[in-house]
């Protein structure tokens, strides 16, 4: 049996590890086995940063192949389509926060963040099947910008892709979250399924 | 913080854990007393698990100072009979050389496992040596896990096998193995605790005698058949071969973990044998033999170098000479660079006239990357390198009048990134400690350097190298790029830190002082957020005639902001009254908070990002960025 594949894209300091490691523990939780792929030696730096996590099913590599994540979750657009062109299979879900953190490339004038509309155009020859939306606003409504992660976790929760109910994540939020942070991952969580919901009405 | 789970005696438990996080609950669940490491990617988890859990579970453990002297701290405890681990990046090992060769020729008392997490890719290292031959070459026990239940339970096993046969054993990673994370169901905590005593008799010259203890190559090798003989019943080795198949497909270490997945996807389990291999050396040639004559052709997976296929095929010469032996030395497989399941997917295909699976988009690829930048590694906001290098350039300039008038040579670190742009201000670097040593040679024979070291690494590897600078008058000019933390392996403390790996006060050993005990005559310490003070003193440090250094001395903005958590740094913002829109700010400086606004043709600043530092403002010729006022 295939497991469920997940491509998590962004860019260091976002908390991308943080929201695979939550989608995992979930997993368990579940009683679902699990692997999580990652490399971040350079994440603190501003490097891209990719996980992919493979839930149930038969699977001993960390790695998937090209084409074949059921969903994507993409903190940053650009990251988003990088990933999302190279391991999305046909169809597959993509939802992606649409702010954009410019590389030091762009900042120092050397490169052009691409325009926002060459971009979409390619991920949509893989997919039309897209939410784009800004995570990071609904995070800081949320209290703290930091929990972006956790908003993306809740809109994903609401797609109905996850194998386990939303329950189970907010109960690992609980045990692995200090209570003040709790609250406002917990907000954070809410306004992400939101607005997956407010997408697709 | 919640608790550790690789601390929870919950034997029976399923919990995620990461593959480094797995091999640290494997010696705890075997009783190891004494843990030292040194930090490194991929290694760096292992040390950090422990350190945080050591006074709860009854180990000790330290970040040492360097690889070699926390080898030798495991191998002191295990002289007397207690069990200990060391844990280090591949390159780690070429420090910790010297005391492997006399451990793995006196043997050991107390299991003593040590741990090689090698860099296929080089993902964050300098090359991607394949460690297995150092343990060859030094007749160790290689181990290698396929996931992270496996790093755990093979750890623990290899403080059996350690006391067993009285040698170290190798547990070898890969970075996708220790970076990867999966679920581990946890076995129970050894927490019997051996006396400690010295063994005389196996370790004392004046009790056992010189001779006895001195030439032990025989030995050595009569222990290592024991280890073979071992390893050929050992159930980590899997043999899947009925007989009917023609190809055979071994999966070495964390290879087979991608092996699996591949003929899954091709669907091709009836038509391959495979072995799935833990043992790497020595290798258990009977059951080796009985593959290689079972099958017509055999594809070996391995990272990183073709270590079993080319003793596979020395083997294959006594045992099934006509049997085609495939991998990296036939070109089925990539010379260089890890696997994945794609790549053996590929390979496998191609061997069994099959469609591979999972094509890449190569054309939709290639059109992304054609708009999308790389995404450069870059210092993070408020780096205090980042202002250092900034005022080295400026003193560069003024000195020599020229930014070529000195060749910089960086070392190993966050500080490595100086060589970036905008910056773009270091020329090379090597490996820990380099940096002093290089520059000498280059000193004597009349070119200008700049010595460019953080403080973790001449910690670790730059003081005999500056001794050696004034003992032997090379008049090298240091700059000590110090932030008071091991910043990229993830902020482990230091000798300077006044902090122990477990958090206990520790004596803070200064790197001035230490630089004045070395006979250094020119020594300054300043902060590299005042710009005018920096440069100045590395205009000093350049006119100096001797062996001069500035230390530049700044807590790392990652950590002084996760200091200050959950308040937030009060940020800048750019006047655009009186922003000329020159982009120096951003083309010479590149702080990632700061941003070019396209339609104003003005800087802006990412307050989220910005960690109110105020090196730009001192940057900035028109004055245009000011502090936000704080309500």
């Amino acid at each position: 049996m295939k497991p469920l594949r997940i491509v998590i894209a962004g860019v260091g300091g976002q908390g991308t590890l943080l929201a695979s490691r939550l989608l995992a523990q979930s997993a368990i939780k579940a009683g679902f086995h699990v692997k999580v792929g990652e490399t971040y030696g350079m994440a603190q730096r501003g490097g891209p940063v990719m996980g992919q996590i493979q839930i149930g099913g038969e699977a001993s590599s960390p790695q998937i192949c090209p084409g074949e994540a059921d969903a994507l979750l993409g903190f940053e657009e650009a990251e988003a389509v990088r990933r999302g062109v190279s391991y999305l299979k046909e169809g597959g879900l993509a939802l992606v926060n649409n702010r954009r953190l410019p590389p030091i490339e762009v900042i120092s004038g050397m490169a052009e963040y691409p325009d926002s509309n060459r971009l979409r155009a390619l991920l949509s020859e893989v997919t039309d099947n897209i939410v784009y939306f800004d995570a990071t606003a609904l995070a800081e409504e949320a209290g703290d910008p930091i929990t972006t992660n956790t908003v993306m976790i809740g809109a994903l929760c609401a797609s109905g892709v996850l194998p386990f109910p939303e329950e189970t994540i907010i109960e690992v939020l609980k045990q692995t979250l200090r209570p003040a942070y709790y609250e406002t991952n917990l907000r954070a969580f809410e306004l992400g399924k939101k607005a997956f919901r407010d997408a697709k009405n | 913080m919640s608790r550790h789970s690789v601390a929870e005696d919950a034997s029976g438990e399923v919990v995620l854990l990461m593959g480094n996080e797995a091999i640290a609950r494997g010696a705890i669940e075997a009783g190891v007393t004494v843990a030292a490491a040194y930090p490194g990617t991929p290694s760096s988890e292992i040390g950090n698990t422990l350190s945080r859990v050591a006074d709860e579970v009854g180990l000790y453990f330290e970040w040492s100072s360097n690889e070699k002297v926390a080898f030798e701290i495991a191998f002191g405890a295990s002289m007397c009979n207690q069990r200990s681990l060391v844990a280090m990046k591949h390159v780690g090992l070429n420090v910790a050389l010297d005391i492997l060769n006399p451990v793995s020729l006196r043997g050991v008392k107390g299991g003593l496992v040590f741990v090689s997490t090698d860099d296929p890719s080089q993902h964050s290292s300098r090359t991607e040596q394949d460690n297995r031959w150092l343990a060859k070459l030094n007749c160790v026990p290689v181990i290698e896990p396929s996931s992270p239940q496996e790093a755990k339970d093979y750890t623990r096993y290899g403080y059996d096998l350690s006391e067993r046969v009285g040698l170290p054993v190798m547990i070898r990673t890969v970075t996708r193995l220790s970076h990867m994370r999966g679920d581990v169901v946890l076995g129970p905590i050894n927490r019997q605790r051996r006396r400690a005593e010295f063994d005389w008799e196996g370790f004392s010259f004046r009790v056992a005698g010189f001779e006895k203890l001195f030439r032990r190559h025989k030995e050595r090798h009569e222990k290592l058949d024991k280890v073979q003989k071992e390893f050929e019943e050992l159930s980590f080795n899997e043999l899947k071969m009925d007989g009917g198949e023609r190809l055979g497909i071994v999966g070495v270490g964390f290879a087979f973990a991608h092996l699996v997945d591949a003929i899954r996807r091709l669907g091709v389990e009836s038509k391959t044998a495979y072995l799935k291999l833990a043992t790497s050396h020595p290798l258990p040639e009977k059951l080796l033999a009985k593959f290689l004559r079972g099958v017509d052709r055999i594809l070996v997976a391995e990272e990183v170098d073709p270590f079993v296929e080319l003793h596979m095929k020395a083997l294959a010469k006594d045992v099934n000479p006509s049997v085609e032996i495939y991998g990296r030395m036939s070109g089925h497989l990539p010379r260089e660079g890890e696997l994945d399941p794609t790549i053996i997917g590929r390979a496998l295909a191609d061997l069994l006239n099959m469609e591979a699976p999972c094509k890449p988009r190569l054309r939709l690829e290639a059109e992304t990357n054609k708009i999308l930048f790389d995404r450069m590694l870059t210092l993070c906001a408020g780096c205090p390198h980042r202002a250092t290098v900034y005022a080295l350039k400026q003193a560069v300039k003024e000195v020599k009048g020229d930014l070529k008038g000195v060749v910089v040579n960086g070392d190993i670190g966050c500080y490595g990134l100086a060589h970036a742009p905008p910056l773009s201000f270091e020329d090379t670097y090597f490996c820990m400690g380099a940096s002093i040593g290089v520059s000498q040679g280059m000193a004597h024979v009349g070119v200008d350097t700049v010595a460019f070291i953080g403080d973790g690494t001449f910690f670790h590897a730059g003081i005999p190298s500056l001794l050696n600078a004034v003992y032997n008058q090379a008049p090298v000019k240091v700059v000590v790029a110090d932030n008071g933390t091991i910043a990229m392996t993830g902020f482990q403390p230091n000798p300077q830190s006044g902090i122990t790996a477990t958090s206990k006060p520790a004596k803070r050993i200064m790197i001035e002082n230490l630089a004045e005990a070395c006979g250094v005559e020119h020594v300054e310490v300043v902060d590299p957020y005042d710009l005018e003070a920096t440069k100045s003193a590395f205009v000093r440090m350049l006119k100096t005639k001797g062996v001069a250094m500035v230390v530049a001395r700044r807590i790392c903005a990652t950590q002084a902001i996760r200091a200050m958590r959950p308040k937030r740094p009060v940020p800048y913002h750019v006047d655009h009254e009186r922003c000329i829109g020159c982009r120096i700010c951003l083309t010479q400086f590149g702080c990632p908070a700061l941003a070019w606004n396209n339609e104003t043709r003005k800087a802006e600043i990412d307050r989220t990002v910005c960690m109110g530092c105020g090196v730009c403002a001192q940057v900035c010729p028109q004055g245009a960025i000011v502090k936000e006022e704080t309500s």
